[in-house]
């Protein structure tokens, strides 16, 4: 608990610089992955993350030590080499894009992992650090870190938003842009720099191999959420920021505890929310739709039943015959009685249903939609009267007044259905 | 320069290594699901560190089983969250290796009293240890390095997966739809690769750790399809590929003291690199073999 | 006018398939001779691809079924070849066109067992048939459209089957390519076979087959030429008039889930 409030009341100011070092970091990141992630290339981002290495490893070597320019300049100078063989092994060869992709990513960390074992043996007592550089270690960000590497992270959010309009282009319709004059080439290459940079400095905080989660995993979390761009890359920018902080916390809480693992489990299980609970996209929220609208179409046809009762002179139908129309349905069947009881759709007078006088309006429309539904199947799509009545029972609950307008001018007013019924109208 | 048994040794497991990995990667690429392969090598981290947890010191069959259940798992959660959640497949990959591997990477800190694997041993492994870890049998005998025989079975049982399951893994391969109406059970095949997969992955990150896994799998099938369109010469050159590598990777290892088989991957890059410059388009207009013909195609 | 047949070799019953949320084919009801050159016509989006593929089993329909040589598909499947569109296919993969038609074979060899003398054999035949016997060990990436085509046919003539579905065998295919593929169509139904196939030009289609499928999302249509291919018909498959159907497919895509399915 102590640790708790010494924390997040940043009374030490090395533990203030982390946060916000890291809540910078996450959201450059969050920011570029999604721009990237709505491109479809967001295992781009993994191959990038895993070929800053040999460049890292590179900047050390020449530095003498975990100088930062020497290793921004040589990550950047490492990813960019990756991301230039990417496009042009996709242009000159016949591989397929994730071939190259998954052979840049293991190349290079490959390569990075000789030097890495280079530096390791030599003996150099800076190289702790290096080790740094793929598993994570957020507490270990100095002030120096967080104005070169804060800085770069705000350069790249403003860039961001400022171009807003020209990246989503690139984004959603490369060839619109070329079309309307935008020089999309210069474009993809800023674009390119930026994700590189973000690698470059995400690193830190995360370290290689994980860094593909802090591109991927805050904008398709977003993306459940909402459908604009503006809100999208806000939301993953703070689910980032989020799990940066809570990471960290760990981080410092339990010393040998490396970052990233636990920035990118926070990140998941903000996923895994986004997935399951996010209104309209969400799994919880689709079956839960679903189920409303069924237990609507359920309702809807008791409805019918009842009218269709009148038709057949039936004032009104006993509880146990409805009961009897939905075999397998009697929990369904009772809530609907209930709601419908509610809306004062039906009344109940002792044991018989009857509907009232708006049940009978609404109960008309529903029977309606229908049969004129089922005559449109029939006579414009050549279906069997025999067949028209399934699609047409699915099909009442969805068709709007519009539609049934446009029904009944493109059917004429008809009086009868296939089966010979009558079609109720007011 | 006198016959290093040591030397021969590596060179050995890590050739027959690479000809599994190889072997299974032609598919993978086949089937464009080479990422998927980088994916479930991360994933099965946990799985390992939970068999080594699980079996104590023993590193056997406990570790196999671990892991393959993950690489399953894995397979699962993608194809969950691309079908139930409606989550874009690359995305879907990402998420679910990253968190499968930092999951793995948290357990290795949190079980560090009773398994000894640490970080970096997962990430590139350590084949030089080789020779010294030894397979002792109870009465004693010394029946030569553990891991050689663990690559070996692996290596016996992709061959059998692959020989067993040729027509059926062509078929899936060039055109799933074809395969599954002439009743070929495509899903049961893929699932069976992934856990093909999975198993190799395990068996083989200790000498060369779980990402270079990933490049054995996709480097030298990459290369060799830069040569050639036969599927036999394409594996047929995989193999020679990944022998090849082994052999310079090691002692170029040796000469600049690194890791082995980062060298191994590096040599492999290199290889890689040199044939997509030397196939290239651009390259073969300016200097082909066919003199007569214009190169009206300048550059690509 | 749908004209249905005693003891069909096919049989679609009230079938109802949506692709991708939206429903693509609503309540088709038919059934088809044997022994006939049956094409499948209609504007682009009106279900043919869905069709063929719901009656292998590639998609699942939202309701209705489908019955072949009166069973159903899994009891009858080395009865049915069929020949998917050709860039459903990375035409890249290492194979030469002798490995693409043995393929065929695979089916009715099963697992574990290798194709033979006698599956080598049936493929050259079958490549004989297409004019592609000297190309059996070219590799499909150096083909043309046309040769492609003509291996797939091959792949499914290897099959052996009574039953033959194809998606759009005369697409993107050269003028002799297309004669070529018509006169061997024409030989296998005069030895018995039942050839399906889903064709993109009206034009040419009016002088090939001996009977007509009019797809528009639901059946306009079903029968020989007289029947199925009159003016009013043929403006009602490729009219486009039917903002209704177009306007509920539209509700039901905005719905997260498909009422229509069960």
């Amino acid at each position: 608990m102590e640790d708790f409030v010494y924390f997040f009341t940043f009374q030490d100011p090395s533990i203030a610089f982390v946060v916000i070092g890291i809540i910078l970091l996450g959201v450059g990141s969050a920011y570029v992955g999604t721009y990237s992630f709505l491109d479809k290339k967001a295992l781009l981002g993994d191959a990038i993350s895993h070929a800053v290495l040999p460049g890292i490893c590179v900047g050390f070597i020449l530095a003498g030590e975990k100088n930062p320019l020497f290793i921004v300049s040589g990550a950047f100078i490492s990813g960019a080499l990756a991301t230039f063989l990417s496009s042009w092994l996709n242009k000159s060869t016949r591989l397929s894009e994730d071939a190259i992709i998954a052979s840049i990513l293991s190349i290079f960390f490959g390569f990075g992992i000789v030097l890495l074992t280079i530096i390791q043996k030599s003996g150099n007592p800076e190289m702790a650090g290096l080790n740094q550089f793929i598993f994570g270690n957020a507490i270990a960000i100095l002030e120096s870190d967080v104005y070169i590497y804060g800085g770069l992270a705000v350069f790249i959010i403003l860039c961001l938003t400022v171009f807003q309009k020209e990246f989503s282009l690139l984004v959603f319709n490369p060839d619109y842009g070329r079309a309307i004059g935008f020089p999309m080439g210069m474009i993809r290459v800023t674009f390119n720099v930026l994700l590189i940079l973000s690698v470059v400095i995400g690193i830190q905080a995360i370290g290689v191999v994980l860094m593909a989660a802090l591109l991927i995993t805050p904008g398709a979390a977003a993306r459940f959420w909402t459908d604009r761009l503006g809100v999208l890359v806000i939301l993953a920018g703070t689910f980032s920021a989020i799990s940066g902080v809570l990471g960290t916390y760990i981080s410092f809480v339990i010393p040998q505890m490396p970052t990233g693992p636990w920035v990118v489990v926070f990140l998941s299980i903000i996923a895994l929310i986004s997935f399951l609970f996010a209104p309209k996209k969400g799994v919880l929220s689709r079956y839960l739709s679903r189920r409303i609208y069924l237990r609507k179409t359920h309702r809807d046809h008791l409805l019918k039943l009842l009218y269709k009762g009148i038709e057949a002179n039936k004032p009104g139908l006993p509880i146990a015959e409805i009961h009897e129309a939905f075999p397998f349905q009697k929990t369904q069947t009772k809530q609907s009685i209930g709601n419908l009881s509610k809306d004062k759709f039906i009344t109940q007078n002792q044991l018989v249903i009857e509907l009232s006088s708006t049940g009978r309006s609404e109960a008309k429309r529903i029977v309606r939609l229908h049969r004129l539904w089922e005559l449109y199947l029939n006579e414009y799509m050549n279906i069997a009267p025999d067949h028209v009545h399934d699609t047409a029972e699915k099909l009442e609950h969805l068709l709007s007044p519009e539609m049934e307008e446009l029904l009944e001018s493109r059917l004429n007013f008809p009086k009868l259905d296939p089966h010979q019924e009558n079609i109720p109208r007011d | 320069m006198s016959f290093d048994q040591n030397a021969f040794l590596i060179i050995i497991t890590a050739a027959m290594i690479a000809i599994s990995c190889g072997l299974l990667g032609v598919f993978m690429m086949l089937r464009k699901m080479s990422m998927t392969g980088d994916a479930i090598s991360h994933a099965v981290l946990p799985g390992i560190v939970i068999g080594f947890f699980i079996s104590g010191s023993q590193r056997g069959l406990e570790v196999i089983i671990g892991a393959g259940i993950l690489g399953i798992l894995a397979t699962l959660m993608i194809d969950w969250l691309r079908r139930k959640a409606r989550v874009q497949l690359d995305a879907s990959i990402g998420i679910t290796f990253t968190l499968l591997f930092a999951i793995g990477i948290i357990l290795i800190n949190l079980l560090a009293y009773k398994v000894d694997l640490d970080q970096e041993c997962v990430l590139y492994g350590e084949i030089a240890y080789l020779p010294i870890d030894l397979w002792l049998t109870k009465s004693g005998l010394n029946l030569g390095p553990r891991i050689l025989y663990l690559s070996l079975l692996n290596l016996i049982l992709v061959i059998t997966f692959i020989i067993l399951f040729f027509k059926e893994l062509k078929v899936t391969s060039f055109d799933e739809n074809f395969s599954k109406v002439i009743g070929i059970p495509a899903g049961l095949i893929n699932l069976s690769l992934m856990s093909m997969v999975s198993y190799t992955t395990v068996s083989s990150f200790e000498a060369v750790g779980a990402i270079l896994v990933v490049a054995l799998l996709v480097v030298p099938p990459a290369t060799a399809f830069l040569w050639t369109r036969k599927l036999k010469l394409l594996i047929q050159l995989t193999i020679a590929i990944g022998i090849g590598i082994s052999i310079v990777g090691y002692y170029l290892a040796y000469f600049f003291d690194s890791s082995i088989a980062g060298m191994i991957v590096s040599v492999a890059g290199i290889g890689f690199l040199a044939s997509a410059l030397f196939k290239s388009k651009s390259f073969l207009s300016r200097f082909g073999t066919s003199r007569t013909s214009v190169s009206f195609e300048k550059t690509v | 006018m749908i004209t249905q047949v005693k003891n069909p070799i096919l049989e679609i019953h009230d079938l109802t398939v949506s692709y991708d949320q939206s429903p693509v084919l609503w309540n088709v009801d038919l059934s088809l001779p044997s022994g006939k050159l049956i094409g499948i016509l209609g504007p682009n989006g009106a279900g043919k691809s869905t069709l063929i593929k719901a009656i292998m089993g590639l998609v699942d329909p939202s309701g209705g079924y489908v019955k072949l040589f009166d069973k159903t598909l899994a009891e009858v499947r080395s009865r049915i070849s069929y020949v998917p569109q050709r860039e459903s296919v990375d035409w890249n993969f290492p194979a030469s066109v002798l490995d693409v038609v043995m393929m065929g074979t695979y089916g009715k060899l099963g697992l574990f067992k290798r194709p033979g003398k006698k599956e080598k054999e049936l493929s050259m035949e079958s490549l004989e048939k297409v004019g592609m016997h000297g190309f059996a060990n070219r590799q499909i990436s150096e083909l043309s459209g046309g040769q492609q085509q003509r291996v797939f046919i091959a792949r499914s003539l290897a099959q052996n089957a009574d039953l033959y579905l194809m998606d759009e065998p005369f697409a993107g295919v050269d003028m002799a390519t297309e004669t070529a593929i018509f006169e061997l169509l024409k030989e296998m139904t005069a030895a018995g076979k039942t050839v399906i196939v889903v064709h993109h030009d009206i034009y040419s289609a009016v002088n090939y087959f001996d009977w007509f499928i009019m797809l528009n999302l639901h059946l306009v249509a079903s029968g020989p030429k007289e029947t199925a291919m009159t003016e009013e018909l043929l403006s009602k498959t490729y009219g486009g008039k039917l903002n209704l159907l177009t306007k509920v497919s539209d509700l039901i895509r905005q719905k997260e889930f498909n009422p229509l399915k069960n």
